[in-house]
């Protein structure tokens, strides 16, 4: 069937002419759509644990209320069925609806600023080519002022920023990473602190911030160096869920799920290279070391609750639990990561090829704030070459509300 | 290995306190420090249950705790019930009377290879305590032994018989359940 015929089908059967954008995107088309997709996330907000992708009913929770990802299949009444290309576009990279409505932030716009006009395009070819479903997101439920759409205007003003320059002194393979980074995967959401008014601290681009409660590290050079990554060890974890580093937990097995499994090297490449530099510090060691104490009480918490899977020296189970040494979270700064996980736990997770790790239990109830504090002290001290900083009000206060 | 003394009551009886290797998991100890093999070594990663053991908090209330994955010091000075310490004795330590687990066990013929018995027994018995201490309506019965067994994994899949045994166990035993929520 030519495009003519299409168009006369399409008219024949009262077709907008949205639809004939899908049916005349040619396959390739698709597949580049489908990629640029997953590459932007989209699933992560667009669809509800369980649900058809892209249907929407996602809650995305922010400090000022919870908002829904909706549907973007191509239904008529709640998806994108009436968008036209243009329009898409216009959402995609402005954050405004066709009929003048200002989305909230929690959709990347200010990221999505600079996606290129045709990766908008076969996006939405792709989007366009899947089956409408009639299914409405949940209303958003936004806490007074931030309930008022239209104050969103003045947050835009301030806040939406420019796009990044141009950078034509950089490398083609760091300027494909930065567009994964920055347009694409809009890493700095959560990477980045933010401010009262939830906007990102753009002076402070990548220097870390905290999302439902925990900590999304730092990617700058020099901190990722610190924390013994390197670039290759980078695109491992982005491809494979897990490195000698570990494995990805709360929002970023999210994101590996969604996104990051599917990326294809050279752009895995582009990302690492863009995040440490072309000329990546080295990685730093640390001895695991007894700084701790070797009768010291973290160290019995460890032996007592931790080292039938972890191993009496830290040594992980190859493809069970992972390793203490080399981990990068026991080498964060802020302790906040390694207090969670002992206090919540893990669900059992899913990587690539049959790789599983199981659950890890979490420690509420078995150990006290104190105890734990002594647990994650002499983490920290051992495998992070950190002084012993964190104790019992600290863990409370950091059990005790998602921030 | 360094060592440390460890104090423990297992089944009711004060062990004997000595040096146990700080590194000892719990399973080892039982299995030779103090030759309760009834206790099994299956996955060795926490995930299968049937190495579970039964600790009795000073509150009286009972918990499930997996020996396998935990350190033979975390017990130290608790008290810990194993599957050999559920059914009465004689003073020459023959068995007299089984408890209304093991009994029900027995009587639906619950296990096929039962190697996940003694888990699921620690598990029912926890259960059974638990529903003693704060009786559930009847009609909440099957949803609360599903939740209470479903992580212990029976490879021989006989979960329908577990699961049968332990409700009769349940109705068995006075003051677990109620009719009406």
């Amino acid at each position: 069937m030519n495009y003519r015929s299409i168009l006369v089908t399409a008219l024949a059967l009262g077709l907008s002419t949205t639809s004939v954008w899908s049916a005349t995107s040619d396959n390739s088309t698709l597949e580049q759509g489908q990629y640029l997709v997953r590459a932007a996330d989209c699933a992560a907000c667009h669809t509800k644990e369980g649900g058809t992708p892209y249907a929407g009913g996602a809650p995305i929770a922010t400090p000022f209320g919870t908002v829904y990802g909706t549907n973007i299949r191509p239904d008529k009444e709640y998806g994108i069925g009436d968008y036209s290309a243009d329009e898409f576009y216009h959402v995609l990279t402005e954050g405004e609806l066709p009929d003048g409505t200002q989305l909230y932030p929690a959709m990347p716009y200010t990221a999505y600023h600079s996606i290129a006009r045709s990766d908008s395009d076969a996006m939405y070819a792709y989007l366009m080519s899947l089956k409408p479903l009639n299914i409405e997101a949940p209303e958003t439920d936004l806490s007074w002022p931030f309930s008022m759409r239209w104050t969103l205007n003045f947050w835009n003003l301030m806040f939406a920023g420019e796009s990044p320059g141009d950078a034509k002194d950089q490398s083609e393979q760091w300027q494909r990473g930065r567009y994964m980074v920055d347009v694409l995967g809009h890493c700095g959401e959560c990477h980045t602190p933010r401010n009262a008014l939830g906007a990102l601290e753009r002076d402070n681009h990548l220097q870390g911030g905290v999302i439902a409660g925990y900590e999304a590290p730092s990617l700058t050079p020099d901190e990722l160096a610190d924390r013994g990554w390197t670039p290759e060890d980078l695109q491992t974890f982005l491809r494979e869920g897990m490195s000698d580093q570990g494995t990805m937990f709360s929002e970023m097995y999210t994101v590996f799920h969604h996104s990051s499994r599917y990326l294809r090297d050279e752009d895995l490449k582009a990302m690492s290279l863009y995040l440490m530099g072309e000329n990546p510090p080295d990685a730093r060691i640390v001895d695991a070391g007894n700084r701790a104490g070797a009768d010291s009480p973290g160290r019995r918490h460890y032996l007592n609750v931790c080292a039938g899977c972890h191993g009496a020296q830290g040594e992980g189970v190859p493809h069970v639990a992972v390793a203490m040494e080399g981990n990068t979270t026991l080498r964060l700064d802020d302790g906040r990561n390694l207090v969670k996980v002992i206090y919540d736990g893990i669900g059992a997770q899913k990587f690539s090829g049959f790789e599983r790790m199981q659950a890890m239990p979490g420690f509420a109830d078995k150990l006290s704030s104190a105890e734990i504090a002594e647990l994650v002290n002499y983490l920290r001290q051992t495998w992070g070459g950190l002084d012993a900083t964190i104790d019992a009000a600290a863990v409370d206060e950091l059990t005790a509300k998602n921030e | 290995m360094p060592a440390r003394s460890l104090k423990v009551t297992i089944n009711g009886q004060a062990q004997p306190v000595e040096d146990i290797p700080e590194e000892l998991m719990m399973l080892d100890y039982l299995h030779e420090y103090r030759n309760l093999t009834g206790t099994r070594f299956g996955c060795g990663q926490g995930m299968c249950r049937a190495c579970t053991v039964i600790v009795d908090k000073p509150d009286g209330s009972s918990e499930e705790v997996r020996t396998c994955i935990t350190g033979a010091h975390y017990f130290d000075g608790k008290k810990i019930r194993t599957v050999e310490g559920h059914a009465q004795r004689d003073e020459e330590g023959h068995i007299k009377t089984l408890s209304t687990v093991q009994q029900q066990f027995l009587e639906h013929f619950s296990f096929q290879c039962s190697y996940c018995a003694p888990g699921f027994v620690n598990a029912a018995t926890v259960l059974v305590e638990r529903l003693q201490r704060q009786p559930i309506a009847r009609s909440q019965l099957e949803n609360t032994i599903s939740e209470a067994l479903e992580s212990h994994i029976c490879r021989c899949t006989g979960y329908v018989r577990y699961f049968e045994a332990v409700r009769d166990a349940v109705l068995k035993t006075p003051g677990t359940t109620k009719e009406a929520s």
